[in-house]
């Protein structure tokens, strides 16, 4: 049984701005919030539905970036024509969590700020460089996601903040986007994007947060280097000695994806 | 207790009640609406026993407020059968033994729906990544397999 709660549903951005800024917390998918809730772990008095907000709808390609409005599902996500060609490991990544149902109706963005350890998005989105819009009664701002996430399970998003959307510079070049994943979550995930000017690697789940290790270019990348210096907890996913086996087994998968020699 | 007017269509009749914002889809069919094929069972949208459609779109209804459906179209397992008549899908699982304690099979069999819904004629592969998070502890998930690639060449969701 869920805690009892008030459910505001605002129809536009500024309602629903106004609504967070005195207390709400916002709610869209509800695949973290309405679980954490039954768990007694949180009982908001107020959920902020943004099903309504027509601003926060839609993926759209400009000025070379794609935005996701706060509303885009993790299906919508892996379907968009402009995430599969400029982003497609976030593509990937959106098709591949949690379940069918999952994907269907749980947001980046709620994916984003609930801050997950094992979160498969906020690994392709810290290989992408992307960033995240937030909108307050008083003003917006925009943060990377590498100063986004703080730790597992907190951002620096304030209470008084709803995440609008978020920006991923388009990008074209080669990448991968690999993971292991027995059970529901993954046990690692590991992203790979090479850019103008070097090498993105991510290796996520291990550790607390995503951990981002940059390299002069693809052919630089050494999984053995990276595996030995990967933030790991230990936790029932396994102990140190096996993630690290395991980083450098996936960041070794995903460079052969991405056709490097040697790798 | 906070609640809202709910105005919905479940299995294609409408339904208007005012319903507490923190009841979840699972117990607005169940309990209210007497739908019991819809099963609860791990209550944190990982097994699938629960799955319902929304618009199509397949959820945990477990883990889905009842309020979220206002303005939208529920689909359980009741819906299916037309008069006692199975659709393909729910055949095929017939066929092919794909049940045998069968707390699992609505969940399954929803999702199946959904997924020969968008995808008429889906692989081996496709099948088996939709039902990745539907857990059936009798079968081995091959006859449920084999029951979708049936119900698929059986015409899919239509007779």
């Amino acid at each position: 049984m869920l805690p009892p709660f008030e459910l505001r549903r605002p129809v536009s951005l500024a309602a629903a701005v106004d609504l967070v800024a005195t207390g709400g917390t916002p709610y869209c998918g509800g695949t973290e919030l309405l679980a954490v809730m039954r768990l007694g772990l949180a009982s908001p008095e107020t959920l902020v539905d943004l099903k309504r907000v027509p601003e926060l709808v839609g993926i759209t390609a400009a000025h070379g970036e794609i935005r996701l409005g706060a509303r885009v599902t993790h299906r919508e996500a892996a379907a968009s024509d402009a995430v599969r060609t400029h982003a497609a490991i976030l593509a990937a990544g959106a098709g591949l969590l949690g379940n069918v149902r999952v994907r269907a109706t749980g947001t980046l963005a709620g994916n984003v700020c609930f801050a997950e350890p094992r979160s498969d998005i906020l690994t392709a989105l810290l290989a992408l460089d992307a960033s995240v819009d937030l909108r307050s009664a008083d003003g917006a701002r925009s943060v990377p996601i590498e100063d986004f996430v703080e730790g597992a399970f907190t951002t620096v998003r304030a209470d008084e903040e709803l995440l609008e959307a978020i920006r991923v510079p388009a990008r074209s070049g080669p990448s991968a986007y690999v993971r292991f994943a027995p059970a529901e979550h993954p046990t690692v995930t590991v992203a790979v994007v090479a850019t103008g000017d070097g090498c993105r690697v991510v290796v996520g789940a291990v550790g607390e947060r995503p951990e981002l290790f940059t390299f002069p270019g693809t052919g630089d990348v050494d999984p053995t280097a990276i595996a030995e210096r990967v933030d790991i907890t230990e936790d029932l996913n396994g102990h140190e000695d096996y993630k690290r086996h395991l980083t450098a087994v996936f960041v070794g998968r995903a460079l052969e994806q991405m056709g490097v020699a040697d790798a | 207790m906070p609640e809202l007017d709910v105005s919905t269509t479940v299995n294609g009749r409408p339904v208007e009640m005012r319903l507490p914002t923190r009841l979840t889809l699972a117990d607005f069919v169940r309990d209210r609406l007497g739908l019991t094929g819809t099963k609860v069972s791990c209550g944190m949208q990982v097994c699938g026993a629960c799955t319902v459609l929304v618009d199509g779109d397949p959820v945990s209804a477990c883990s889905y407020l009842a309020c979220d459906v206002d303005g939208r179209e529920v689909l359980t397992v009741e819906g299916l059968a037309d008069g006692g008549e199975l659709t393909p899908v729910q055949r095929a699982f017939v066929d092919c033994s794909a049940l045998q304690c069968g707390f699992c099979t609505p969940g399954f069999v929803m999702a199946a729906t959904a997924l020969l819904r968008d995808e008429p004629h889906p692989t081996e592969e496709q099948i088996a990544h939709h039902l990745d998070g539907n857990l059936c502890r009798c079968t081995g998930y091959l006859p449920i397999v084999e029951a979708v690639l049936k119900a698929s060449r059986a015409g899919g969701i239509d007779e």
